[in-house]
């Protein structure tokens, strides 16, 4: 086309796909960041069966319906299900992982602040699957 | 043209394989405490940003073209199609 000037577009396009790499680039940083698990996290492992959350200590400490941990800690759930695809839910921590049968996954966290937390399943796992929660009790370090 | 355009390539190649491949490689170092909800959230209002000023950008085009280019704008002068009557 004569007399259309196209740079503009170009300039546009520029932006775009500018701010397309920034968000991508971010975005994968940010997971990569906290995928590493520090080296003295306690490994947890947490297994979801139609409709609760069992928890097991390193020290082979079994918890059902809850799980205690201390403050300024960190752990790494190893996640898995027993049944159907449960979602493993701390809310408050931003936590937030599929339990599949047949398959651990793992997500990492340290608790900053004492207290009670949520936690839910997130995927429709049945019947019950609305009450299928726990709590987590978060421990000043020697109580 | 041809040999800026390789040269770009080449030295685009030089400078990104070496940081792909130390990030990568920073993937098997044990990670550093962190609170997963500053990160999490923190880039959920970083990338907030980006796209509210996008759409703010290209709402803000859109309404402009339509004012701007509408029949009745003062402005407006019709094409050189419509100004000779022949397509």
């Amino acid at each position: 086309m004569s007399g259309h000037s196209s740079w503009p577009e170009w300039v546009y396009i520029g932006v775009v796909v500018a701010l397309l790499c920034y968000v991508g680039a971010e975005a994968w940083n940010i997971e990569r960041i906290i995928e590493h698990v520090p080296a003295d996290a306690e490994i947890i492992k947490v297994t979801g069966q139609q409709w609760l959350w069992t928890f097991e200590h390193e020290d082979g400490t079994k918890e059902i319906g809850e799980l205690h941990v201390e403050k300024g800690k960190a752990y790494k759930f190893e996640i898995t299900s027993k049944d159907v695809i449960h979602s493993f839910n701390i809310h408050d921590y931003v936590v937030l992982l599929d339990a599949v049968p047949g398959r651990v996954n793992t997500v990492w966290f340290s608790p900053t602040d004492a207290g009670e937390f949520p936690i839910q399943c997130r995927e429709y796992c049945g019947l019950i699957h609305y009450n299928m929660r726990a709590t987590l009790f978060v421990e000043d370090k020697g109580a | 043209m041809k040999a800026i355009i390789g040269l770009g390539i080449v030295s685009g190649l030089l400078l990104i394989l070496p940081a792909v491949r130390y990030v990568l490689a920073a993937g098997d170092e044990p990670g550093e405490y962190l609170d997963r909800r500053v990160e999490i959230w923190g880039l959920f209002y970083r990338l907030m940003i980006v796209a509210f000023t996008i759409g703010t950008v290209v709402s803000g085009t859109i309404v402009w073209l339509v004012l701007r280019f509408r029949e009745s704008n003062p402005k407006a002068k019709p094409t050189s199609y419509e100004d000779s009557g022949t397509w």
